[in-house]
């Protein structure tokens, strides 16, 4: 048992077991997915009805991402710093990029039970998606590149919020507000044209709708995302590298998202 | 060959100056204590030691290496409760053996030994939230028992535990001592340091004594102290027994005070009748040896620990 599989045993456990964690990542996306499903559905031509809810889960399948990321991650860091774990770490002879491949896999591997928990459950509500192979292939890109980078917010806000409760919950309201703003959880139609520009910068907005334009179609996602990639591509490595300095593994993947577009 | 070198040994954090040319020695095998108040600097050193922190000069050496290339050697327990609560204490140590390498098999060989050792055996599938603060912090103990380990830091480990947890904490910090173990304890306990074979004070980042303890009760010159439980505490109080001390000092405890007197026969009535004429009871008082917090105190005049 390598010191990455021991980071990875240990913060998955701590995950699944604090309720806190539980509520924000499955809990309350889920809880959206029911309202939406059935709450913004009326006066909708039937045949489209489906491909909205399809859309609903996406978004918040995006958002338990985002949660994971931002709010899960930090409140982990903060949590081992305030109780001297770092301190126990330090003085022991470990790499300190297994711990955070270790924590990083963890989250990985969390986020993608939460996002799969949520979809299901749209599944069941009724969503239903339109999709190639290669669609869901590149999907699963996008689904990555959030995960890493709201890790890239979570790392920032870990390292400047030293408190659990501080760091959980600015993670929460920056996931929350830039969801709102960036039209993961607000249709792209309906936000004014600032915030449009704002949501094709964003890595994770843009991202979703990526995912949205693959797998329900353009309609629903609200524009092209696709055609903006080179965006992608300057903004993420500002973030990542503000989060992580040493972090090439984002940039890695979002070139290779960028070179699978390209292809299609 | 020392197990711990430390020499002139300095840290500063901007103009403040923690350490002020340490000297350390620590022999193989050994027990030492180091004893002093907060913000004395013992725990700046403990994680200097331990590569926790970097020392703006001097040198260090843990068997002859620098702390950096000597992790494997070094169990360090902080001051901080660090287990995570929501595993089991088992689940914690799998973690510990996970990170120091151990193969699955080997870890749960090692980690049920440890269980054994820590008398942890029974609740080891137990979270560790529903542990005792002396169950937690045998716990923790045991993260730095690997096999390999020479030498335990353990950084005020019983703050905080009941004086029956305590007990048992240090019966298993004794035991250890069999196993050839190099024990450093920090601590502002003066009952605690008295099991170490050498202490050492160390006050405003500079160690004042250092010695056998009872080599250091005996050079410090100390008789009996006068100790009094008195059903009040207040200034007026110490300062009528300030009467009766030694350079009109006296060290307050958690339930009255310490008087060092010359002649405690002849004092002890006395300070009866003064207590009573100002209408204060004395509910205890007793002739004791002194102890290393009183060595501490008639050295620099300061209390080793914040009284309750």
């Amino acid at each position: 048992m390598g010191q990455i599989t021991a980071t990875l045993g240990k913060t998955i456990k701590e995950f699944l077991r604090q309720k806190t964690i539980l509520f924000w990542t499955i809990a309350w996306p889920i809880l959206w997915v029911l309202i939406g499903s059935f709450s913004f559905v009326e006066n909708v031509p039937s045949e489209v009805v489906s491909y909205i809810r399809g859309a609903i889960a996406i978004s918040m399948s995006v958002f338990a991402l985002m949660t994971a990321g931002m709010a899960n991650l930090p409140g982990n860091i903060a949590q081992d710093r305030e109780r001297g774990l770092l301190s126990k770490l330090m003085s022991m002879p470990i790499n300190p990029w297994r711990d955070f491949v270790g924590r990083i896999l963890a989250l990985l591997a969390f986020s993608s039970l939460a996002a799969i928990l949520v979809t299901l459950v749209g599944y069941g509500c009724g969503a239903r998606f339109s999709y190639s192979l290669i669609g869901l292939l590149q999907s699963i890109g996008f689904i990555l590149l959030i995960s890493l980078a709201s890790a890239g917010i979570g790392m920032l806000i870990g390292t400047f919020i030293k408190h659990v409760h501080g760091a959980i919950m600015s993670g929460v309201g920056i996931a929350v507000v830039t969801a709102a703003i960036s039209g993961v959880m607000t249709p792209y139609s309906s936000l004014p044209w600032l915030l449009q520009q704002f949501a094709r910068i964003y890595p994770i907005s843009s991202s979703s709708s990526s995912i949205t334009f693959l797998l329900v179609g353009e309609d629903y996602a609200g524009y092209n995302p696709l055609s903006c990639c080179f965006l992608l591509e300057v903004w993420s490595p500002i973030q990542d590298f503000a989060g992580e300095k040493n972090e090439k593994l984002p940039w890695i993947i979002k070139r290779l998202v960028c070179a699978l577009n390209s292809i299609e | 060959m020392d197990a711990i070198t430390v020499e002139k040994l300095t840290k500063k954090y901007g103009d403040n100056e923690v350490l002020k040319g340490v000297n350390l020695k620590i022999a193989e095998g050994e027990f030492y204590a180091l004893m002093g108040p907060n913000g004395s600097g013992k725990t700046t050193l403990a994680s200097i030691i331990v590569s926790v922190r970097f020392p703006t000069s001097g040198k260090i050496e843990i068997y002859g290496k620098k702390p950096e290339n000597a992790k494997e050697l070094i169990g360090y327990v902080p001051q901080e409760s660090f287990s995570s609560p929501i595993l089991t204490g088992k689940e914690n140590l799998m973690y510990f053996a996970g990170l120091l390498g151990y193969s699955k098999n080997t870890s749960e060989k090692t980690v049920n030994e440890l269980l054994k050792k820590i008398e942890l055996s029974e609740d080891a599938n137990k979270r560790v939230s529903d542990y005792s603060g002396g169950m937690r912090k045998r716990l923790e103990v045991a993260t730095a028992l690997f096999p390999g380990i020479r030498i335990l830091i353990l950084d005020e480990p019983t703050t905080g535990l009941d004086p029956s947890a305590r007990r048992k904490f240090l019966g298993l910090i004794q035991e250890l001592r069999k196993e050839r173990t190099t024990v450093l304890l920090i601590t502002h306990i003066g009952a605690d340091a008295e099991l170490a074979s050498r202490v050492g004070l160390i006050d405003e980042g500079k160690i004042i004594a250092e010695d056998e303890p009872e080599r250091l009760k005996k050079v410090s010159g100390l008789r009996d102290v006068i100790n009094i439980e008195t059903a009040i505490k207040s200034e007026k109080v110490a300062k009528i027994l300030g009467e009766f001390s030694e350079k009109k000092k006296v060290l307050e405890t958690d339930v009255g005070y310490r008087v060092y007197c010359k002649d405690v026969e002849e004092a002890t009535p006395e300070i009866v009748r003064s207590l009573d004429a100002i209408g204060c009871k004395a509910t205890k008082i007793e002739t004791e040896k002194p102890s290393l917090e009183d060595v501490f105190f008639k050295l620099t005049e300061k209390m080793v620990r914040e009284v309750s």
